[in-house]
Order: structure tokens, then sequence, then C-alpha cells
């Protein structure tokens, strides 16, 4: 008996002890605390990343179990199309100069909202709001703004005479045949730019916006005691100052703008005839509603190593660039 | 070379009174010491002077013109800021170099200029390095050159110092002087150290609260403090301040010492019962409290280790001060009154 | 007017966000209930149809009597029909899902992971009588000898046009070139264009179709060879650029599934290639414009009278399916009663086994909600003038992946813009088109 009690009390002691030992145990605490995201980073990105690229080396579709493995043959297969070329040129467009206008207008405004004024949290508010909306019904938002009969913008185009006429004289605008936004290859291309800008501005804009309040504030007050105007502050202080963040912000959007085609989706469909066809919307259409899914995969994987050098390239830089 | 004028200066942030109402002048070539505890409102003047802040009302003047409205870069002015604020990506040269490049001095001038300016603080060894891979003095030197440089009107030097360690300091506070000295500008430096107040500037300006409370040279400041701000911020320990019926007396330690000692006449005795001696090395300081008329009283005196004098905690003894030592305060305002038989 | 508008903007939100809900569908995991060890479960999946009153008789009514009788649970998922293609492929790689999913057009590609649908086909035509030949061609493979689904119905996809606009200019629009002409009279003289899609979507892939059979040309030939590049396919091109010139405007180049029905409601448009859904819409918002909106018969090109169906529902029996037994009781008894169906989509969809619904022809011969009464009686014989995708073979793999990847919305619409030359536009979609059956044949599905 006497010995049965000794463990029983023992015991809650003994598992204290284990926990608090696990708990001062860094290297073992740490692979504890790690796990957790490891196992969703392997699981959700890497899985999906692998078995994409498996899919791309065989001759998978939708409907089969069983597939072969056919090395590189989709790639080939599929290079050579046109469609395949005019979409790898307007992924290029799309995502060159989206992120570029992200990276002006982010700048503005940020350099704008880091200054108090009345009212500034609105503002920031406001300008979050694109980001914390869900992208798909922004995306069916800007769809109906942009939309051929209902298009708000060809109604104050065409309704407003104070913008109608000027336009109308400058011979811009045919007030019986408003620009087709989605319609013309030039301007659905500028519409998803547009729309895409809008969406990714809030993170540019809040990444650096957390640059520019890093640098403190003495930096700027010696620029200005040194002498420095506004450009010559910008152009030698502040941008130097956050181009590591910025670098990164850079990166980011740019994968983004690479890797995703929501916006293209809802809006475009990659028409008017493949002219705002991009990489990621054409592996969906090739291989979830075409069916082919390796050459789906194929297509989808084709800008990968570009990517992973371009991070490489980008990190690197920022490295460098990295200040204290 | 300039004088800064403050003319009756205020800066309100919200409620703060950081500076409420500041008349000061700069004489030429001096070098002037906002001295003050933090808050009392030193950086904030400095920064008006500098165009960094707007003033809420008053004028700053600068070689006699009014530079409210003019930015930074237009006051001739140079500034070295408390954590030195050099620019992290830029090598020690074009740190330098930024004002000269900002004014539009042409490139080869500039060369010329920026190796000038690094001899002078012997830092020309250091011109490829970046800010990150300096130590502190050699940042605070490459601050002080990147001031230098442009050859302003006025230095605004922000505590320049409080970032060395104490032996480097010493060292920096002497250079620093002979450098003003031998350069002759115009200079205002804020501080709360007083022993770099008292070492280094031609006059302290003592502020509190936003405002100046004694303006005049470190002496002065230290033997005949305007108030009883100024007697108990200055000296290490600070004046004896006890209260009489009607007035403050004051006596710095060093003063009050066991009567013995003196040898000068006329005295004012007074009897110490000492309750803790600290032996500091090349001082003693005795804790104690007064008897009657200053009864329970707390006072300090400071003894220099020649005096080996031995003096128990728990006894009493008869320490005095020389009349003339002796300074009265008024009990409302705090300010300096007349001498009056205690 | 102004219902009309309200009516027709709802009816593009809801679409719109059937879109944007279809990515989010794709991706996401079917989990599967608990098992009910007392009753059985059938789980279906099928589009928001576009009669709303469709879904509330079959989920609400039908199902419900059908489970009572037959002692299970029946459970009807609704999505939009965007999301269709990416909640199949996501059911298919779980292996696990609904037990009927009902396709809105053939999808030969998961033939591999299916059952045969042979019997289904062979109990209905025991009891109801023989099948249409549309249905035979939207679901069976004739290589491999296996049907890949089943077909309960098709719509119509009839040409709705302005009666009043078309009798202002004396016309009517019976064959192609009457479209054309009087198209241009319309749009020069009240300035409404038609509005035959140009974009990568549904309408326009059906419409195109229409077009190229009527002027003789196809994507393959009976044996599944493709043929795109032909005479008939250039004149069909140039038909269509013309077409876009004279009478359209650039919007068709935004089209998607719900324009026909915003463009024909809001008075703007002349003509469109549409199912019943336009005037079933405006009838029911009381919109004026409806009465002037007539139906006609796919046009006579200038080879033959052919048109596509408007949508072709195709139920398939995952090989994966828990309740296969109950699904395919489900579909015979379903035919069964498919006069029920018939009315409750207010005429929209068609049997595919005709004899369940007898009474058709008097049924749309006079329709109490239409004005006039007998607007939806050129519908009578539209098995003379409809057809599958895949004409004039069957709808097979290669054919969908050249449906779904928009090949031939884009030939015309390169031509059409002037982006390239009808020639250019022919050569580019026939390779595309050539190397789509290539891998097919590869893979012995074609």
């Amino acid at each position: 008996m006497a010995v049965v009690k000794d463990t029983a009390v023992a015991a809650p002691a003994v598992r204290a002890g284990r926990l608090s030992r696990l708990l001062d145990d860094e290297t073992r605490l740490g692979r504890l605390m790690l796990a957790p995201a490891i196992l969703y980073i392997a699981l959700l990105v890497g899985l999906p990343f692998f078995l994409a690229l498996y899919f791309s080396l065989t001759d998978i579709t939708v409907g089969s179990r069983t597939l072969h493995f056919v090395g590189l043959k989709k790639f080939h297969e599929v290079i050579h199309t046109p469609t395949f070329k005019l979409a790898l040129k307007n992924t290029f467009i799309f995502a060159f100069v989206s992120q570029l206008l992200v990276l002006i207008l982010a700048k503005i405004l940020a350099l704008a909202l880091v200054k108090d004024f009345r009212g500034k949290w609105f503002v920031r508010l406001l300008i979050l709001l694109p980001w914390v909306a869900p992208i798909s019904l922004g995306s069916i938002g800007w769809l109906w703004i942009l939309d051929s009969i209902y298009s708000v913008v060809n109604w104050v185009l065409v309704h407003w005479r104070f913008v109608r006429e000027p336009l109308r004289l400058l011979g811009i605008l045919d007030p019986r045949m408003p620009p087709m936004w989605l319609g013309q290859p030039e301007l659905a291309m500028a519409s998803i730019i547009t729309v895409h800008v809008w969406r990714l501005l809030p993170l540019a804009t809040v990444i650096l916006l957390a640059g520019l309040t890093s640098i403190p504030k003495d930096i700027h007050d010696a620029a200005a005691v040194d002498g420095a105007g506004f450009w010559r502050h910008l152009f030698e202080i502040t941008i130097p100052l956050v181009a590591p963040i910025m670098i990164v912000a850079v990166l980011f959007g740019f994968i983004f703008a690479f890797t995703d085609m929501i916006v293209i989706y809802v809006l475009t469909r990659g028409g008017p005839y493949n002219s705002t066809q991009v990489l990621a919307s054409l592996a969906f259409f090739t291989g979830i509603d075409g069916g082919d899914l390796a050459e789906g995969a194929a297509i989808s994987l084709f800008l990968f190593p570009l990517l992973v050098a371009a991070a490489f390239i980008f990190l690197r830089i920022a490295r460098r660039a990295e200040v204290t | 070379m300039a004088i800064v004028e403050a003319r009756n200066v205020k800066k309100y942030f919200g409620e703060v009174k950081a500076v409420d109402g500041v008349d000061l002048a700069t004489r030429e070539g001096e070098f002037l010491v906002l001295l003050g505890p933090s808050g009392c409102g030193k950086t904030t003047l400095l920064r008006m002077i500098a165009g960094l802040e707007k003033p809420t009302a008053g004028e700053i003047v600068i070689g006699g013109q009014v530079v409210n409205d003019l930015p930074p870069r237009a006051r001739r002015i140079a500034m070295v800021f408390q954590s030195y604020a050099l620019y992290p990506h830029m090598t020690v040269f074009r740190n330098i170099a930024f004002p000269l490049k900002a004014q539009g001095v042409p490139k080869a001038m500039r060369k010329d200029k920026v190796l000038w300016s690094a001899s002078m603080f012997g830092i020309t060894h250091l011109l490829q390095r970046k800010p990150r891979e300096l130590s502190g003095g050699e940042r605070q030197r490459v601050a002080l050159a990147r001031a230098l440089v442009r050859e302003p009107d006025v230095f605004l030097l922000d505590e320049p110092l409080s970032n060395l360690d104490a032996k480097l300091r010493n060292a920096a506070r002497d250079e620093l002087q002979q450098f003003q000295r031998r350069i002759g500008t115009t200079t205002i430096y804020v501080t709360h150290d007083q022993i770099e107040a008292m070492g280094l500037g031609d006059r302290i300006a003592v502020m509190n609260a936003g405002k100046v409370r004694q303006l005049g040279p470190p002496q002065e400041v230290y033997d005949e403090p305007a108030d009883t701000f100024v007697a108990a911020f200055l000296g290490s320990p600070p004046m004896n301040l006890v209260e009489g019926d009607a007035v403050i007396v004051g006596f710095r330690p060093e003063q009050f010492l066991p009567a013995e000692l003196h040898t000068a006449a006329p005295l004012v005795t007074f009897t110490f019962r000492l309750t803790r001696v600290e032996n500091l090395g090349a001082d003693r300081l005795l804790y104690g409290v007064l008897e009657a008329p200053f009864s329970g009283q707390r006072a300090i005196a400071k003894l220099p280790s020649t005096v080996t004098l031995s003096l128990q905690p728990g006894e009493k003894y008869p320490f005095a001060v020389p009349q003339q030592h002796l300074k009265f305060f008024d009990r409302t305002s705090g300010l300096r009154t007349a001498p009056r038989p205690l | 007017m102004r219902t009309g508008k309200v009516l027709s903007r709802r009816e593009f939100l809801k679409t719109a966000s059937t879109v944007a809900l279809a990515t989010g569908v794709g991706a996401s995991i079917i989990v599967p209930g608990r098992a009910n060890a007392q009753r059985k479960k059938l789980r279906i999946l099928q589009w928001n149809h576009f009669v709303p009153g469709f879904d509330e008789w079959f989920n609400n009514t039908y199902v419900k009597e059908w489970g009572e009788k037959n002692d299970t649970e029946v459970i009807v998922d609704n999505i939009g029909l965007a999301g269709l293609n990416s909640r199949a492929a996501a059911e298919v790689s779980a292996q696990k899902g609904h037990d009927l999913f009902m396709f809105l057009w053939p999808p030969p590609v998961h033939e591999d992971q299916v059952i045969d649908h042979r019997e289904i086909y062979e109990e209905c035509e025991r009891r109801y009588g023989k099948a249409i030949d549309l249905a035979i061609k939207s679901t069976y493979n004739p290589k491999t000898k296996k049907f890949y689904g089943f077909s309960d119905s098709y719509v119509p996809d009839p040409i709705n046009y302005r009666k009043d606009l078309w009798d202002d200019v004396g016309m009517f629009p019976d064959t192609w070139d009457d479209i054309r002409v009087g198209g241009r009279k319309i749009k020069q003289k009240h300035g409404n264009p038609v509005g035959i899609g140009l974009a990568s979507e549904i309408d326009t892939n059906m419409a195109m179709r229409a077009i190229m059979y009527s002027f003789g040309s196809s994507v393959q030939d009976e044996e599944g060879n493709p043929v795109l590049k032909s005479k008939a396919t250039l004149e069909a091109i140039k038909f269509v650029k013309a077409l876009y010139e004279e009478t359209m405007t650039p919007e068709v180049f935004t089209w998607d599934a719900s324009s026909n029905n915003r463009f024909m409601l809001s008075g703007k448009g002349s003509l469109a290639l549409n199912a019943i859904s336009i005037t079933r819409t405006g009838e029911k918002q009381k919109n004026p414009i409806a009465d002037k909106i007539w139906l006609a018969k796919a046009a006579k090109g200038p080879v033959r009278r052919i048109g596509l169906e408007h949508v072709m529902d195709v139920y398939v029996i995952w090989k994966f399916a828990e309740n296969i037994e109950g699904a395919k009781q489900f579909l015979v008894d379903y035919i069964g009663n498919f006069r029920q169906a018939f009315l409750a989509s207010e005429f929209y969809n068609f049997p595919c086994f005709p004899q369940t619904v007898p009474d058709l022809k008097q049924l749309i011969a006079y329709d109490p909600k239409a004005n006039p009464p007998d607007k939806y009686k050129v519908l009578e014989d539209v098995l003379d003038w409809a057809t599958n995708v895949g004409y004039p073979g069957y709808a097979n793999a290669a054919i969908d992946e050249v449906f779904s990847t928009w090949v031939i919305s884009t030939m015309f619409a390169q031509a059409a813009s002037g982006r390239l030359s009808p020639e250019e536009a022919m050569n580019q979609a026939d390779a595309e088109v050539r190397r789509i059956f290539a891998k097919w044949k590869e893979k012995g599905k074609v």
C-alpha cells in the first residue's frame, strides 16, 4: 500500500518536471514551436508544388488516375503554340507594368500617410479597404464598373456634359460608342492592370509605410539641415533607406502578378481573343476546363525557374542594401 | 559668424508648453550651453533655431535676419544630433560630402573640402567606410566633420557626447572646445550634463520648464545661482538649501566644513549631527542633520581627502560656512534675495 | 424599362458572383457526412438553374417526394456553372463527392472516372421510348463504346429578336444573310446592334459553332478527324467578320454568360442567340421589352439550317460514388417524371426522351404567360435544327478541350477584330485543334 501511495504522489511531480524541462530546453522547444509552420508549408505549399511538378512531366488528365512519365514532352508541345507565346508576353506586360505602377503609387501614398494630418486614420482605413475586401467581390465590383452596358465610368463619360464635351472635342470620346473597357485588347489589359494595382496597392503601401517609419527622424532632420530639397531627400535618403524592404515588396508583387489569375478570370477570362491571357489563366483553362492537367501544370510551371532566379537576385540585393 | 537671438519664443505642443517665452542672444563666436534636465525645452529651442520646428510665437533671428519662415537649409547652420544621424547607406566620404552636394558645390572642390574637414578631426583614414563599421567616437567625429564641411555661421550641437563612454567623453570635450576656439564659430550646445556645461561653455543658460532661469558664465551661474532651481541643479552634490523663518538659506557642501578648518572670518556656525560618511576617494561626503535653528533639516558637507580629521557618525560637531558664501532665497518665489542676519 | 434594368442587374450580379465563387469552390475539400445507418443517402450536385423556380421545384418538391418513396435522404448542392469543371476535378482527385454530378456540356474527359451509363439508357428506352440522337452524340464514345454520361434534357438555343425593330426594316431573321442585312439596317436606322458574343465564354462557343455548321464547316468529321481548315470555315470566318463590322459593336468582345440577357432586356440589342431565359425573365418582371422579343428557329446558312443547344444537361455517376444504384434509380425515375421538370423549367429544359412529354407541342403552342401565347411554338421542331457540340461526330475529349480552351471563339474574334486575317486565324486555330486531337488520340480516347 505504501508503495502504491508513493508513486501516486510522485507521478505528477515527475510529469511537471518533464514539462518544465521541455520548456527550458530551447532547442527542443524551438523544434516543437516550428513544427506547425513546417507542417503547414509542407502540406499546403510543398505538396501541391511537387505534385504540379510531377504532373507536368506526365500525361495526366483531370479524368485519369493512371499516368505515364513523359519527361519534358508537355513543355515542348506547348511552348511553340501561338497562344502560349502570347500568354507569356502578356504575363510580362501585366507583371511589369502593374508592379511599376504599384511601386510609384505606393511610394506616393506612403509618403503622404507618414505625415500627420487630420483624419489620417480614416484615409488609412480607406486605403486598406481593397486589401481587406475579398478579391472576388472586389473584382465583381470592377466587372460592374467596366461593364459594357452598365459601366459607371461610361455613364459618367456620356451623361456628364462637362466631362463629355471636352473629351468629345478632343476626339477621344464618341458618346454613341463609349469605350469597351474589357472588349478592346489595350483597354482590357489596362483594365486588368488597374484592378490588379488597386488590389495590391494597400499591401505595398503598408509595407513601405513600415519602412518609412523605421527611418529615424534624426536622419530626416539631418538631411533637412544639410540642405537637401524634396527630390534629393527622396532619392538620396528616403528611397535608399527603404530599398531593402521595397525590394521585398516588389518581389512579392512580381511573384503575385506572375502566378495569380483571379482578376483576369473574373474580368476577362483572357479575352478579348487571348489579349489578356496570362500563363496562370491559360494553365487553368487548359488544365481544369480543358482537362489536360499535365499541360496545365507545364504552363504554370514554365516560369518557375525564372521566378526562383528573380527571387534569389532580389533577396541578394536586399541583403546587400541592408542598413543598420 | 553670426549672432543667434530668440525673441520671446514659445512652443506649445497642445497643452504642453515645451518652450514658454525664451529671450536669449548669443555673442559673436560664443560657445553657449543650454543646460537643463530632460524635458526642460532645451532641445526644442535648439530645433526651432535649426528650423526643424516652427515656433508657436516669437522670433528666431540669425545674423540680424528673422528666419522663422526660412527652411533649415537657408539658415546657414549646421547641426550635430545626439544619435549623429549619419546616413547609414553612404560611406563616410559621401556623408561628409552630402551637404556640399546639396549646396551644388562642384565635385572637385567637394573632395578638397571633405578632406580638409576630415583631417580636422583625424578621420581621413575612415573615408571609405560605412557608418556601421565605425566606433562611437569615430561616428561622432564624422558627424562633426559633416557639420564643419560647409563652414556654417552657427553650429548647433544636441548632446553630441552623451553616447560616448566616460573616458572618451573627457577627451572629446577637450577636442571639441579646442576646435571651437580655433574656428571661432558661434556654437549652441545642448546638454543635461553640468560637467560638460561648466567645462565647455563661455556662458551657460540654465533652463527649466520651458524658461531660461539664468544666463551667465559658468562660475557665475555656479557661485551666484539666480534661484533655488539653479542652486539645486548645479554642483555635485548640489547646494544645501535649508529653510529659515522667512528665507531659504543655501550653501555649497564644499564651503560647509568643521569650524576649526576655516581660517577666514566671519563665519556662521551650525551644529551638525553626523549620520553617515561616504568616502569617494578624492572627497569625503558627510551626511547629517542640523540642530536649532534649522533643527531636523538635512545637509551635506564635502571634505577633500587631504583633510584627515576623524569624524564619527552619531556624534555632533560644530560646522561653519563663511558668511559671504551663504545665499538667500525668497521662500515663495525661490528667487535670490538680499543677505540678512540669521 | 426600369424594372427590366433592375432585374437584369440582379441577373448579372448573380452570374458574376457564381463566376467568382467558382474558384473558391474548386479548391474546397469534400467532407463526407456521417453515415446514417438507417437511411440511404443520395448526393446530387448541379448548377443554379437560370429559371429560379426550377431549383425550388427540384430541391424542395421533387427530390423530397422521391426520397420518401425510396427511403433515401437526397441532398442537392447547387453551384454556379463556371464552377462545375473545377468542382469535378476536385471530386475526382479526392475520389469522393456526389453520387450524381451534372455538367452543362458533355464531359468526355472524365470517361475513366465514371460508370458506363448504357444500362440507364437501356432501361429508360425500355420504359419511355427512344432517346434523341443529340443525347447519344453528347454522351457516347464510339471509340471505347462507352456511355460516359446520361443526358436527361437539353436547352434549345433559338434566335431572340426584337420584332418591332425587324418589322420596321421589313425583314425577318431567317437566314444568316438576313441577320447581316437586317442587322445592319437596324443599326443604321435605330442604333440597336446585334449581340452575338465573340469572347471566351459558352454562348460564343455555341453561336460560332452554329454559324460554322450552317456554312458546312466543322471542327471534326464524323469519324473524329480534325477538319477545321477548310474553305467553308474560311467563308464562315469572313462572314462573322462582316457581321461584326456591319451589325455589332466591340461590346461583343466582353461577352459573358449573362450578357445576352442584359443586352436584350436593356432594350439595346436587336438580336441574340439564347435560351428562352431572356423572355421568361422579362415576363416575370413585366418588362415591356419582353413582349417585343420574339423567337425564331436557328438561322439558315449557305449549307443548312442548324443550331446548337444552349446547354446540354449531362449527369455522370462517378465510379467512386457511394450510392451508384440509387443514382441510377433516381435518373430512371426522373425521366419518368420529366413532364413535371419540363413545366417547372418553364419550357427551358427539353426532354431527351420526347415521349415523356407527349403533349409538348400543345403546351408550347399556348402559354398563358407569354405574349403572344404562341411565342414558344417555334421550338416545336427544334430537333430538326439543333445538334451537338462536335457535329457531325460525337462530343469527345478533344472536342471538349477545343471547346474549353476557347480555340474557336478566339479564332473568330481575332479575325473579326482585324488582329489576324481570316486565313491566319484559321491556320492558327487549325494547328491548335490538330495538336489537341493528336494528344487525345494518343491516349486512345478519340
